[in-house]
């Protein structure tokens, strides 16, 4: 019998990004209603169309009730004890890093984020979003050269309003769900990305997304737009503080890939998850989606769920195009009173569309994990085929894995096939490993690490290293 | 409410049992399941309510068994006939519940209710008259093999209910056949209790005729070491509900299900299974197999509960699905809710066509693609087919439905 308390003793790493930076923000009043909405949208001078865009959200969200099918332990939120916007003051205008508050940058150096253009070596361009605004975005320049753009959203807004217009709320329309309703009319700033067609993007995009105060909530919108034979990959990272409260990230993420083009979109999500007790933490309610409106386009998920309170969502795809393409990879783990629901919809709608999900749930303490997923053939979808595997692993007789995939066939003319199992650590390998004078703890870390192996071969180099160290971190004290 | 008026059409309240007036008690908060429900939300609500449509009967017409009873020795019973069993031999003994059993046992399970899981058990439970409920105490070895026929005709609703006792050390094989003629429902609830060491071999062969519905559930409760095999057989159905709840009351037991449904036409057939393992040590082999032609509908959804206490458990679930029509659909959900540790627990699902490169592998060796085809789905249905007690005995089900094909 594994020594269940060594292997919880794995697990215990305090949460190294809980810091609060000491900077004077600009809030607005608690509170969500019309006026609030359109403090936002003048503040941030927006064009008429997406005021009302925001208003007709609001509208539709008001009428909404908010789901519960997913029977998640929370308490109710209080929508009007939550800030909507909140900015680190600065100077009216930004013209390069050295005008961003020194203590900001700080902050991101902290976090490891290379914010200063001087660490061009990583090659990769950010864009940082400090709780409701976007701070800076590297590499602009050099994106420029190849017709990229990528930018906040709220640059975007003021200098692209015709793709902004064209595109927003195509793939995630405003009264798609409760909380892409609210992101809808509140949503602050986010990330914008546009690919020209032709170009592949020289080098990897990145969000990174802090959240610095504790009663704001966030509601950032990210949209990309790979033009014909173009391809991007973007990564998009998260932390936020420990605050005893519980803190609301309700964000939308829309991708579109016309013909040809393909769009990786990489996630590591390491937002508080709470204390032991289950006190604070983030509730991440977040809808990403992606269209394949292209022929033989591609979209890829690759996420691991670290973080957060409380995490529900389901990046989809929607396959549109002929033969376009749509993967999920997705490494989800809880811990502690952490909740997780979790896992992706595939609508196969045009025909040879393929998908592949792949998705491993690792519960440890006396969290619950679920995978809940969609695979959909529409009648359209001849030849499509798609294929599932999804698998858990416990840690410990408290914890919970749930999986859930709900699949629907109209096309005889398709394959679906979906596997899924459950299984502890192995006291085999465990103890081989432990005979060839392997630590106990090194071998629980490198049989996750080796469970996971599947989805981290999918994420970018520097994000595959990150979420193995982050793994073997957040086990530290759980395994035993 | 017009479910409870109905019920209580050319009844005064006395006449009713005390049964019935506790599941009519129940029913009158929500006289529907709930729509949105999980188990309900594909359920086709028109054919629900033409389900419900039907006069309640609660005299049967006369009933012809479709084929003869042959030399082998088989008990046979008919839900309905009121007859008095009473058999005891040398080996064995079959004997009805007695009435204070019977109601005892059934409150008991009423008491564990949820409105939209056993909303069939509850509108079955407040149709059925006395007359409609049959109980049986099985004790013994040796047992020759039992069937069970429930029927529904004259365009109307019946309810049977069907409550068995499987005493310890017993082992039995028992065919429930339920008959469904044109134009007419039938609610069938059944309720098995398997003690320490009981063996069962259940077949459940289900099948109608054009406009026919089905309400069928199966309750079952294993105790320690007990071994339960089922293959069930729907077919023919305009509508049909198939809901199976297996509880493992202390772990240590076997379950084997083996399950197929079929659907043409505009039908719509569904099964529901939920294992539950409270206690250490079980065991599940499960697979359902499904297949829609035409325009028809096919659900499976089935889920394994694995709580904190039923280490050890070891159990797979398999979906099997054949599309044959661009306009039919199939939806299945397998599902895993797992709380112990040392388990080995899985589940898959495929949902494709008949092969194609076997069907071209025949062509190529001279047989049509008819025979083909009917070689293919052969084989497809023998695993399941095979797996039904006495069945094979009796009536050949293969080529009962390879001929309707």
């Amino acid at each position: 019998m594994v020594n269940e308390n060594l292997v919880k003793d794995v697990v215990k790493e305090p949460y190294k990004y809980g810091f609060v930076t000491d900077i004077e923000t600009e809030k607005i009043e608690k509170g969500i209603s019309e006026d609030i909405i359109k403090l936002i949208s003048q503040k941030k001078e927006e064009p008429k169309f997406l005021l009302d865009f925001r208003l007709k959200a609001f509208k539709k969200w008001q009428k909404m009730k908010e789901p519960d099918w997913a029977e998640l332990g929370y308490k109710k939120i209080d929508y009007q004890d939550i800030i909507y916007y909140s900015a680190p003051k600065q100077k009216e205008k930004i013209s390069s890093l050295d005008e961003v508050d020194p203590k900001l940058l700080e902050t991101f150096d902290k976090l490891g984020i290379p914010l200063t253009e001087q660490k061009k070596l990583t090659n990769v361009a950010v864009d940082a979003v400090f709780d409701s605004v976007s701070i800076a975005t590297t590499f602009r320049e050099e994106l420029a050269e190849h017709g990229v753009i990528f930018c906040s959203i709220s640059e975007a807004v003021k200098n692209h309003a015709d793709l902004i217009e064209k595109y927003l709320g195509t793939v995630v329309p405003a009264s798609d769900n409760y909380f892409a309703a609210l992101n809808s009319a509140v949503f602050s700033d986010g990330s914008f990305v546009y690919i020209p067609k032709g170009v592949t993007c020289p080098m990897d995009l990145s969000s990174y997304f802090r959240i610095n105060s504790g009663d704001s909530g966030q509601f950032e919108r990210t949209l990309i737009i790979a033009e014909e034979s173009s391809s991007v990959s973007y990564l998009e990272g998260c932390t936020a503080p420990m605050f005893d409260t519980n803190t609301l990230h309700a964000a939308v993420v829309e991708l579109i890939a016309l013909d040809d083009a393909s769009i990786k979109y990489s996630t590591v999500q390491n937002w508080y998850a709470g204390d032991e007790e289950g006190i604070g933490g983030i509730f991440n309610f977040v809808t990403k989606r992606g269209k394949c409106l292209g022929k033989r386009s591609k979209i890829s998920w690759s996420q691991v769920e670290t973080g957060s309170a409380i995490t529900w969502k389901y990046p989809s795809c929607l396959l549109l195009g002929e033969e376009s393409v749509g993967e999920f990879y997705s490494v989800a783990l809880t811990n502690n009173l952490q909740q997780a629901d979790t896992g992706t919809k595939m609508i196969h709608i045009g025909p040879n569309t393929k998908s592949t999900i792949v998705s491993k749930g690792i519960s440890a303490g006396n969290s619950k994990n679920s995978y809940r997923g969609l695979v959909k053939m529409g009648t359209k979808a001849t030849g499509s085929r798609n294929y599932s595997q999804c698998d858990s692993m416990l840690i410990g007789d408290q914890a919970s894995a749930n999986t859930f995939p709900y699949i629907k066939s109209q096309q005889p003319n398709s394959e679906i096939e979906h596997e899924a199992s459950t299984c502890r650590i192995s006291e085999d390998q465990l103890f081989y490993l432990q005979s060839r004078g392997i630590e106990f703890e090194e071998a629980v870390s490198m049989m996750v690490s080796g469970f996971c192996r599947d989805v981290f071969n999918q994420l970018p180099m520097e994000f595959a290293a990150e979420a193995d160290k982050l793994l073997a971190l957040k086990l530290e004290g759980s395994v035993g | 409410m017009e479910i409870i008026e109905k019920i209580k059409t050319n009844k005064s309240d006395d006449n009713l049992t005390e049964i019935q007036k506790i599941c009519l008690n129940k029913l009158h908060s929500s006289p529907l399941p709930n729509p949105k429900s999980e188990l309900w939300r594909l359920s086709n609500k028109s054919k629900l309510s033409k389900f419900l449509d039907y006069s309640v009967n609660e005299k049967d017409s006369k009933f012809d068994i479709p084929y003869p009873k042959n030399s082998q020795s088989t008990i046979r019973l008919i839900i309905g006939e009121n007859c008095q069993i009473k058999l005891i031999e040398k080996n064995y003994s079959i004997q009805q519940l007695s009435e204070d059993e019977l109601q005892k046992y059934i409150k008991e399970q009423i008491s564990f209710f949820k409105q939209n899981e056993n909303w069939s058990d509850l509108l079955n439970l407040s149709l059925s008259c006395k007359n409609n409920i049959l109980g049986l105490k099985i004790n013994g070895s040796k047992i020759p093999p039992i069937e069970i026929f429930s029927h529904s005709s004259s365009n109307s609703l019946n309810a049977k209910t069907l409550v068995i006792f499987i005493e310890k050390n017993c082992d039995i094989e028992l065919l429930q056949v339920n008959l469904v003629k044109e134009n007419s429902s039938l609610s069938q609830s059944t309720f098995f209790c398997l003690k320490e060491n009981s063996s069962v071999n259940h077949g459940v062969v289900s099948y109608g005729e054009n406009k026919s519905n089905l309400l069928n559930s199966l309750n079952v409760i294993q105790q320690k070491n007990s071994a339960y095999n089922l293959g069930s057989l729907h077919f023919k159905f305009n509508y049909a509900r198939f809901e199976i709840s297996i509880k493992q009351s202390s772990g240590s037991a076997k379950t084997n299900i083996k399950g197929m449904q079929i659907t043409k036409k505009d039908e719509q057939i569904s099964t529901y299974t939920k294992i539950e393992f409270n206690g250490p040590n079980g065991f599940l082999d499960q697979i359902n197999k499904s297949l829609a032609d035409d325009k028809s509908h096919a659900i499976f959804e089935g889920s394994i509960i694995v709580p904190k206490i039923a280490q050890r458990t070891d159990a797979s679930q398999l979906s099997r699905n054949l599309l044959l029509s661009n306009l039919a659909q199939i939806d299945t959900k397998p599902q895993l809710e797992i709380i112990a540790d040392d388990v080995k627990c899985k589940h898959g699902a495929t949902i494709s066509q008949l092969n194609e490169e076997e069907l071209f592998y025949m062509r190529t060796r001279g047989i049509t693609l008819t025979e083909a085809s009917k070689l293919q789905l052969s084989s497809y249905f023998q695993e399941i087919i095979s797996f039904i007690p006495i069945s094979k005995d009796r009536w050949d089900l293969l080529d009962k439905l390879l001929n309707e094909n």
